[in-house]
């Protein structure tokens, strides 16, 4: 598909920032983050292609404001709630749990 | 389900999982072919670059055979064939405005491009 992962060769998004002594993480979510993504890689929830296609299929703004390991959560709950593991209204009370401070 | 155990963490992350297909597949195209991308827009999952679309370009090497993204990311199957690299000048990608020396390369597998007439 042609949305907004696609704009390699467009103008007007500035110089890419690189980080001088980047560490692996910035936060410890990202660290859990790739924990959950190659669980559930390894259990079969997805290949390299099937976790790809999720993240092009976000909400152009949410896409454009959102970190690397937030867009992998996307994809990683997409992918979980197209294999039956879980049903989007279990991720969004969650989510709603989370932003109510009911759970850490 | 398979589960991940810890013995097998540094593995999965030292692999990734590897596109690579080990099977003969015949090639369409050759080193020093001229060719031309196709102009595709599915709305499913591709890895063909807006920028390339209907570009004129050289092939440069041949990869070898890979599973392809299309099929592989909504579940149907591998559909193995060879990826190449090819090359564009910035001018055939960017007009004017592409500098007369520079060069882009982009990797495209094999149902991305014709033999150009």
């Amino acid at each position: 598909m042609n949305g907004i992962h696609d704009i390699g060769g467009h103008h007007g998004y500035g110089p890419v920032i690189v980080e001088a002594n980047e560490p692996n993480f910035h936060e410890v979510w990202e660290g859990r983050m790739l924990s959950m993504m190659i669980g559930c890689f390894a259990a079969g929830v997805y290949n390299v292609d099937q976790f790809r296609h999720p993240i092009e299929k976000m909400d152009p703004r949410h896409y454009l404001l959102s970190s690397y390991y937030e867009k992998w959560l996307c994809t990683v709950e997409q992918n979980c709630i197209d294999t039956g593991i879980v049903t989007r209204d279990e991720v969004d009370a969650r989510h709603k749990q989370l932003i109510e401070g009911k759970v850490t | 389900m398979n589960m991940l155990t810890p013995a097998l963490v540094l593995t999965v992350l030292g692999t990734g999982d590897p596109a690579r297909v080990n099977e003969p597949v015949p090639a369409k195209l050759h080193v020093g072919d001229k060719v031309k991308i196709r102009n595709l827009n599915p709305a499913s999952h591709n890895r063909l670059p807006s920028y390339i679309k209907g570009k004129l370009g050289t092939v440069t090497f041949d990869h070898g055979v890979f599973v392809f993204p299309d099929t592989s990311a909504h579940r149907n199957g591998p559909k193995p064939q060879h990826v190449y690299t090819v090359v564009f000048t910035a001018a055939e990608l960017w007009g004017p405005n592409g500098h007369p020396s520079d060069r882009i390369y982009v990797d495209v597998w094999d149902d991305y491009v014709d033999l150009a007439n």
